[in-house]
């Protein structure tokens, strides 16, 4: 039988970083997807010949500098775009851009209000402080290390002594920060509705939160994780990797091959066997059976334990602690490929803003009304778009003048009130946001040459993602940290010896891209130095 | 001011029709003016810049609150001598200035600073900081009354979301105006003398921090005997249409006495040398600091810094009142290092120890030896210090470590600057 150090399943952006770790880390490595191209959710997908794209993801976003120097992904041809933080529309015709220097930055924001353009000076600050806070954090796992009692103790000790010596003032921020709504923590920097709509609108994409839901103000924190800079600084930038996240998968892909993994498309993984609660290998679809000493899941989680194992093998309460996942769908996704460069009358000719991303968004009491209608499961009719126009990055992901868009349409139902989504609705969802597209940029719909719409649903029949949701897993405080996926973990390790989660299931979940990948191959070579010293 | 007000068409004004209610008005006066989108001028220049760059012999720019301004304009050296043995003028409007005013606006602005204005007087300026509640410096600045119920609050930086949130319950309006007001700075031994011919009457008898309106070539000009030199020196502030005439006009008068345009460093070395902290430069505002010690308090940087401990209540002022029986934790000093190159300076040390950062440093040319403004340890101070520089010849860097001592005087501070009535000639 055929034998690995490791397996992977699933190729996806998080499967692929834990396995180059571990082939790096000198481990035979052996990847296994289901689909006839690696990238998992993050695969590239031609809407139209020539017209190239993420299929379900936005396309935006790098992995962060440790992962990117640790692999050595540069020397792969990895690059990355630096773009500005992106532009929201509002409804009546007005714009807010973010740019990434501090002076002109304010200068945009003092279009609404001078006062706020001072106070973002102080929003900034915060921001990064609690990004400072967070980071580390978000750098491992999220597991207290359990080193006998008395280390443990000094440890908690030494937490405490840190949380009291801090200023009363910036442990009162931090908790406004993770209890808030995004709302009324905005409220108490920004007079203007557009700007702090456009804050709020960037950090909720991809939330099962409403901006004016209790501990949604904690995501206004994210964009601002990778940040650094000197005191007057403007607002963070997006990345994007030259030639789309599949120019990430391939990069990925060429350092597990250089240091001697293996990749095997089409292998779909049906079972895993088990014995004595420690993971013995996997069973592929056409009955072959490969052997590893770990298995690596880049599912879900729900998938991860319920459809691969045995419910009967798996330790007592587990397969309730699973269903108990909160997993739900929010958000739709749209490719459209369009035969000339969408033109945006309304916002000033050449902004650089453009490239980083457009959000259609509203004020943020209608972005509640969005969110109130997510929740009642009522189709959307004033939704949050977030555009991205990658080809305007990088023109040779189109043909010659084409460019892609992709759209994420915030707030949208796995399942509706009156049941699934029926045709009907699905054609009204997409002349909907085809109609709002073309209010900011009309004439975009003669342009038209390939749409297509991806409801939660279809995201799941076509690449098995639970429910369609993109954070895997609701980004809720109840399921982040040590609660993620379920309390207790916080790591890459499950109850199941050799079986590690490194899908963002895990802790730290969607927050760092790659960032499960790499805590899961992590704890499976630390595992091995331990055994090795023993 | 859109060039159609500025100058109304009289004929259009024959054809009002005083009986008609829809009186006719000029539509320009409502058309929205098209907004220049922020990212399309990166360069942001002040009223004087056309001016000011036509005497560029150097074409050296920096930029200053967003501003780009000349750094040097000839040569640093004669700058500098014009500035210590003459006048210089340069263009300071890059400063944020706000204006205070309302029935509110003295109570108001004892809440804001930390020192007691009840004396300030009409026509007079004052150094103010004021802080947030921990006691951090937000920012230092002039305050000048400008009559009973008005102020003009001058800064390096902006700090109007603070001064806003402040005014909760005074009736008071702020206003930036800095848009709207230009700032020449006028100075150097002779620049009463220049002034005078300028055609100010009386200047030698305005006295330090007091201010007058003049009347300049038909100007309107607000002149305040201000400025961070360590000198003499005026400050000028005029609306911006007026300002390159004045600055036309006080060129020519001045030329006699040796006036010249001067640039940004020059201001900067005039500040070093008078050991005056900028924000931004030697300690951020508590706002803008992302790391904590980059924020200071009033007594770090100060050693006799202006708060009222006995007002009652201001911004701030619990915390200072608790941090003032301590000794600060660390202190701003003026360090001078015995090298006669310039040399780049940057971190104190006690021994081998880092004990402080040096945060503005430069060639005093009063001195002839290299010196710096620098956070340093309390606990070190009685100690001998070096300062770590770096010099370049050619492709190599060489490190240095120079042996410092602590200035207890500023390297330039002389008496005709606070002298009553001013000095007219040398």
């Amino acid at each position: 039988m055929e034998r690995h150090d490791a397996i992977v399943i699933g190729a996806g952006l998080n499967g692929l970083v834990a396995a180059a770790c571990l082939a790096r880390a000198g481990l035979s490595v052996l990847v296994l997807d289901r689909a006839s191209a690696p990238g998992g959710i993050a695969c590239e997908h031609e809407v139209a010949p020539g017209y190239r794209l993420p299929r379900f993801t936005l396309g935006s976003g790098g992995l962060p500098p440790r992962i990117v120097a640790d692999l050595d992904l540069p020397r792969h041809g990895l690059r990355f775009i630096r773009a500005e933080g992106g532009v929201t529309c509002f409804p009546g015709g007005e714009y807010h851009a973010s740019y990434r220097d501090g002076v002109v930055q304010r200068r945009e924001i003092a279009r609404f209000s001078r006062v706020d353009a001072d106070a973002f000076t102080r929003y900034r600050r915060d921001m990064l402080r609690a990004a400072r806070v967070l980071a580390p954090l978000l750098a491992g796992p999220a597991r207290p290390r359990r080193k006998g009692l008395f280390a443990g103790l000094r440890a908690r000790l030494a937490k405490a002594d840190r949380i009291s010596a801090m200023a009363p003032a910036d442990l009162h921020g931090l908790l406004r920060l993770a209890t808030l709504p995004a709302s009324e923590f905005l409220d108490s920097y920004f007079e203007s509705p557009h700007v702090k709509a456009h804050l709020a609108a960037a950090a909720m994409m991809g939330a099962t939160l409403g901006p004016c839901s209790p501990t949604s103000a904690a995501r206004l924190v994210l964009p601002w994780l990778e940040t650094a800079g000197d005191a007057m600084g403007g607002a963070p930038e997006t990345l994007m990797p030259v030639g789309g996240p599949a120019a990430l998968v391939s990069a990925l892909r060429s350092v597990i091959l250089a240091a001697g993994g293996q990749l095997r498309m089409e292998a779909e993984v049906t079972d895993i066997r088990i014995k004595d609660r420690k993971v013995q290998g996997v069973v592929l679809a056409n009955g072959e059976e490969i052997g590893a000493d770990a298995v690596f899941s880049g599912l879900d989680v729900k998938r991860s334990f319920l459809s691969l194992f045995q419910w009967k093998d798996l330790p007592e309460g587990l397969v309730e602690r699973v269903g108990r996942v909160c997993m739900r769908g929010v958000a739709a996704k749209l490719n459209i490929a369009l035969d000339a460069a969408p033109d945006f009358p309304g916002l000033p000719e050449g902004c650089p803003s453009l490239g980083g991303g457009l959000r259609l968004a509203a004020e943020i009491p209608a972005m509640q009304r969005a969110y109130d209608d997510w929740r009642a499961r009522i189709p959307p009719r004033n939704p949050l778009i977030d555009v991205f126009i990658p080809s305007f990055l990088d023109p040779s992901l189109a043909p010659q003048g084409g460019h892609v868009l992709s759209a994420l349409v915030q707030y949208v139902p796995d399942v509706l009130h009156e049941g699934p989504w029926s045709a009907e609705r699905r054609k009204a969802l997409g002349d909907l946001v085809m109609t709002r597209l073309a209010e900011v940029s009309p004439g975009m719909e003669k342009h038209v040459v390939a749409f297509e719409v991806l409801l939660p649903d279809d995201i799941e029949n076509e690449i098995g993602l639970t429910g369609g949701d993109f954070s895997y897993g609701a980004t809720t405080l109840d399921q982040l940290f040590f609660n993620r996926p379920f309390p207790g973990t916080g790591g890459a390790e499950t109850p199941l010896r050799n079986f590690y989660l490194c899908s963002p299931s895990a802790h730290p979940g969607p927050l760092v891209m790659g960032g499960a990948g790499a805590n899961a191959a992590a704890a499976l070579l630390a595992a091995k130095r331990k055994e090795a010293r023993t | 001011m859109t060039p159609d007000t500025a100058h109304p068409d009289e004929t259009a004004q024959e054809q009002v029709d005083l009986d008609n209610e829809q009186a006719a008005v000029d539509p320009a006066l409502f058309e929205k003016q098209p907004v220049e989108p922020p990212f399309a001028r990166t360069v942001h220049t002040t009223p004087l810049h056309l001016l000011i760059s036509a005497e560029s012999r150097t074409n050296r720019w920096t930029e200053w609150n967003g501003y780009t301004v000349p750094d040097v304009l000839t040569d640093l050296g004669d700058e500098y001598r014009a500035l210590r043995g003459a006048a210089v003028l340069a263009d300071h409007s890059p400063l944020v200035k706000t204006r205070i005013s309302g029935r509110d606006a003295t109570d108001y602005l004892q809440r804001l600073v930390t020192r007691d204005l009840s004396s300030l007087a009409v026509h007079a300026a004052i150094p103010v900081i004021f802080c947030e509640g921990a006691g951090l410096v937000l920012g230092d600045g002039i305050l000048f009354r400008l009559g009973d119920e008005e102020y003009r609050l001058v800064t390096e930086e902006t700090h109007l979301a603070w001064m806003t949130e402040s005014a909760l319950g005074f009736r008071v309006r702020i206003e930036d105006v800095s848009a709207t007001l230009a700032m020449l700075s006028l100075q150097g031994p002779l620049s009463a003398a220049c002034l005078r011919d300028a055609g100010v009457k009386d200047i030698e008898s305005l006295a330090p921090f007091a201010a007058c309106w003049a009347d300049i070539g038909g100007m309107p000009v607000y002149v305040s005997r201000t400025g961070a030199s360590g000198d003499l020196g005026y400050e000028l502030w005029a609306d911006v249409e007026d300002a390159p005439h004045l600055w036309r006009r006080l060129m020519s008068k001045g030329m006699s006495h040796g006036l010249r345009p001067a640039g940004f460093a020059l201001r900067e070395l005039a500040r070093l040398e008078a050991a005056l902290p900028r924000a931004g430069r030697d300690y951020l505002s508590a706002f803008a600091a992302v790391m904590s010690g980059d924020a200071a308090t009033p007594f770090e940087l100060w050693s006799a810094p202006a708060i009222s401990l006995n007002k009652p209540v201001f911004n701030g002022g619990r915390a200072l009142r608790r941090l003032a029986d301590k000794p600060p934790r660390r202190r701003l000093v003026a360090l001078v290092a015995e090298a006669l190159e310039p040399v780049a300076l940057s971190t104190v040390l006690s021994g081998t120890r880092p004990v402080g950062t040096a945060t503005t440093a430069g060639f005093s040319p009063a001195l002839g030896a290299n010196i710096a403004l620098a956070l340093v340890e309390t606990s070190a101070l009685d100690g001998s210090l070096s300062l770590t520089g770096r010099r370049r010849e050619g492709l190599s860097t060489q490190e240095l470590v120079l042996p410092a001592r602590i200035m207890e005087e500023p390297a330039w501070k002389m008496a005709r600057g606070s002298a009553f009535p001013a000095a007219l000639g040398l």
